[in-house]
């Protein structure tokens, strides 16, 4: 049972990850091509990928008896997992199907780095085993791949106004503005609801909910660079090319708040 | 007429800096300074020896450092004043703001409206809170054995550890630590209960965790065969006897089961106690004489002195926490969720209404 279950889990997720790539591929040849055919089969494999890497998160659950969401590999699956389920919802509802040539590359960026890391399952130790480590991994997944949409609308947009006419079956600018702004401000939400419900958890598990520790450091100064987005739009009318290089910055800032401060500043730790 | 006209003057400047204090010009330039100094506190290493920045960074630049109080940002006079700085800003803009948000809630009935106003208010009570915490908070620390009672630092009260357990997996690795524990208050009051990870005690005010655990040893003291003096230390402390108080045994370290790694170091094959050792080491006038391991119950004689380590017994360090602006902060983020809520997602909704019923949609 426990192997056939290894099985499983394993056979879902690479097929997942190669599906992401021809994914990606095939969004890419749809930007190029422009044929509707390309549009459709490129739809149809992202969801086929959404579902084989659903397969895998699911029989990981259900063998480690727990959400799985608490190590790197288990925690980067479901970043990417997330980004692919935003995707497919603003997809659905705004018709944006060039959208895929920039988060499909993404999502498989991410899922690859969860394919470098150990899918042994362990026990947790004390301090992870809380359902407030649950909730709070959650609300970061959302967040993320909502902030992951919204730099995905950003490259389009701002390839298409370095380069007018290049992307076929792309909204106009106001459009993508908005979904822009709509993702970030759903990304905001939960980026703001996963750094309460992580206070509540280290107030549970150490006793104190804000320690200024590095991750903690970050998500704030993520989500101020966001805060700062809204506020420039809102107030100052910051659209277009502005808003678009904004919600890109945004967004390595979260992918540094995510892997970057696990390595680089750990690591600068460690060698001084 | 010229004392008016200053008059006037002086109420202009007034007023020109009370709009730049609530303005979000001045938001922006705080939330720049401070975005960059929660950077640097991340990157530079936080509250170590002052020694470690001047090896790490140089004379000069480590000097730097810790004249800006760049090696402990988040609690420097500077980043308060920033903090505080921002608060002012919120609270100017959410004043003035206030008439204008009231006067169109009035003639809209719009809840969404209030939503960034809440955000602001939310978020001011939050760094409010925070701050009340890191002045208000109080923290005692506490490590002993099953079975013994000890005073709370200055809270008054007493800690009892009724029990200890460490419940083992069958790969020996760690499902949870659990102390049970009684408090008892200056009137003889009494709370029990069990304290384990993420599972703190609360008692009189205070939340008990179980915070970390280790091996103390009992030590008897033998001089000319009577026992002088009997002992219970923790690894990593002293004991000697109060004679020769130039006589020490340090206990270094517990291996519950002893053996070799592949390596040939000193290594416990698991966390049981199936074959017990205790390192040692056995100081003279501040120095070292000798180091080695002993067996539970077996003598170590020096200087005319017999030291007998005895009973190993697993302790437990439990840290009491009191934060009383808690509650406040939690309130504080719950009225900042309600605002961001109504910020985006209700209003938005009674845009596209208002647009729907055709009347020109007043647009912030
Ligand atoms: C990190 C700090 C801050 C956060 C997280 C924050 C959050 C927000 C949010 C979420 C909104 C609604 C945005 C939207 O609907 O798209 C907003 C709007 C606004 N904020 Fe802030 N804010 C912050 C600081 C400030 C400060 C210091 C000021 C003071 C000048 C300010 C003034 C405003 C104004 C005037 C609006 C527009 C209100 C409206 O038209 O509804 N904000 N803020």
């Amino acid at each position: 049972m426990d192997q056939l279950l290894t099985k499983t889990e394993n056979i879902s997720f690479m097929a997942a990850l190669v599906a992401y790539l021809v994914t990606a591929a095939a969004y890419f040849f749809y930007a190029v091509a422009k044929k509707e055919w390309a549009r459709k089969a490129a739809y149809g494999l992202m969801c086929l990928a959404f579902g084989l890497q659903t397969v895998s998160i699911v029989v990981r659950g259900f063998h480690a008896g727990r959400l799985p969401l608490t190590n790197q590999y288990e925690f980067a699956n479901a970043f990417a997992w997330g980004i692919a389920l935003c995707f497919l919802i603003f997809v659905r509802k705004y018709k944006f199907d060039v959208l895929g040539t920039f988060i499909a590359p993404v999502i498989f960026l991410i899922i690859g780095y969860a394919s470098m890391q150990s899918r042994e399952i362990h026990e947790l130790m004390p301090a992870l085993q809380s359902s407030w480590l649950g909730f709070h991994v959650s609300m970061a997944i959302i967040g993320y791949g909502a902030f992951g949409v919204a730099f995905g609308v950003a490259l389009a947009f701002l390839i298409r106004d370095t380069f007018p006419g290049s992307l076929a079956g792309i909204p106009n600018n106001e459009t993508l503005d908005r979904i822009i702004y709509r993702a970030v401000a759903l990304g905001f939400l939960f980026l703001t609801l996963c750094m309460v419900t992580g206070a509540i958890w280290a107030k549970k598990a150490w006793g104190t909910y804000w320690n200024w520790d590095p991750k903690e450091t970050w998500s704030l100064i993520t989500w101020l660079i966001y805060a700062i987005f809204l506020h420039l739009r809102l107030r100052k009318g910051m659209t277009g090319r502005k808003a678009a290089i904004f919600a890109v910055a945004g967004f390595l800032c979260v992918i540094f708040t995510y892997v970057g401060v696990n390595t680089l500043i750990a690591g600068l730790h460690s060698y001084k | 007429m010229h004392d008016t006209e200053m008059q006037q003057d002086r109420t202009g400047i007034v007023r020109k800096i009370l709009r730049f204090l609530s303005g979000m010009p001045f938001s922006f330039a705080l939330l720049v300074i401070i975005l960059a100094a929660c950077a640097a506190g991340s990157i530079i290493p936080q509250g170590k020896t002052l020694s470690y920045y001047f090896d790490a960074y140089g004379a000069t630049k480590g000097g730097l450092l810790i004249g800006l109080k760049l090696n402990d940002v988040f609690h420097s006079a500077w980043f308060l004043l920033l903090a505080g700085l921002l608060c002012l800003n919120l609270i100017l803009c959410s004043i003035s703001r206030f008439g204008k948000v009231l006067a169109a809630f009035r003639k809209t009935k719009h809840f969404g409206l209030w939503g960034s106003w809440l955000t602001h208010l939310g978020l001011l009570l939050l760094i409010v809170s925070f701050a009340a915490g890191q002045f208000l908070a109080k923290e005692e620390v506490v490590y002993g054995i099953a079975g013994s009672t000890q005073p709370l630092g200055r809270t008054g009260l007493m800690l009892t550890i009724d029990s200890f357990n460490v419940s083992l997996r069958d790969d020996y690795t760690v499902e949870q630590y659990t102390a049970g524990l009684t408090v008892t208050d200056k009137e003889g009051r009494t709370v029990s209960g069990e304290a384990s990870v993420n599972h703190p005690l609360d008692a009189f005010g205070y939340s008990f965790y179980q915070d970390s655990m280790g091996w103390a040893s009992w030590v008897d003291i033998f001089k000319d065969g009577q026992l002088v003096k009997t002992d219970l230390i923790c690894a990593g402390e002293y004991t000697g006897p109060d004679e020769l108080p130039a006589l020490a045994l340090f206990f270094n370290k517990f291996y519950p089961d002893f053996g070799l790694d592949e390596n040939g170091y000193f290594t416990s094959k698991t966390p049981l106690p199936n074959n017990p050792y205790c390192l040692y080491g056995i100081y003279y006038e501040g120095s070292l004489i000798s180091m080695n391991i002993t067996e539970p119950g077996a003598p170590i004689d020096v200087h005319g002195y017999s030291f007998v380590m005895r009973d190993p017994t697993e302790y437990t360090l439990i840290v009491a926490r009191t934060d009383p602006a808690a509650p406040a902060a939690a309130a504080s983020a719950a009225i900042l969720i309600a605002g961001l809520v109504l910020a985006f997602y209700v209003r938005p909704w009674e845009e596209k209404r208002r647009k729907e019923n055709g009347s020109a949609a007043d647009k912030d």
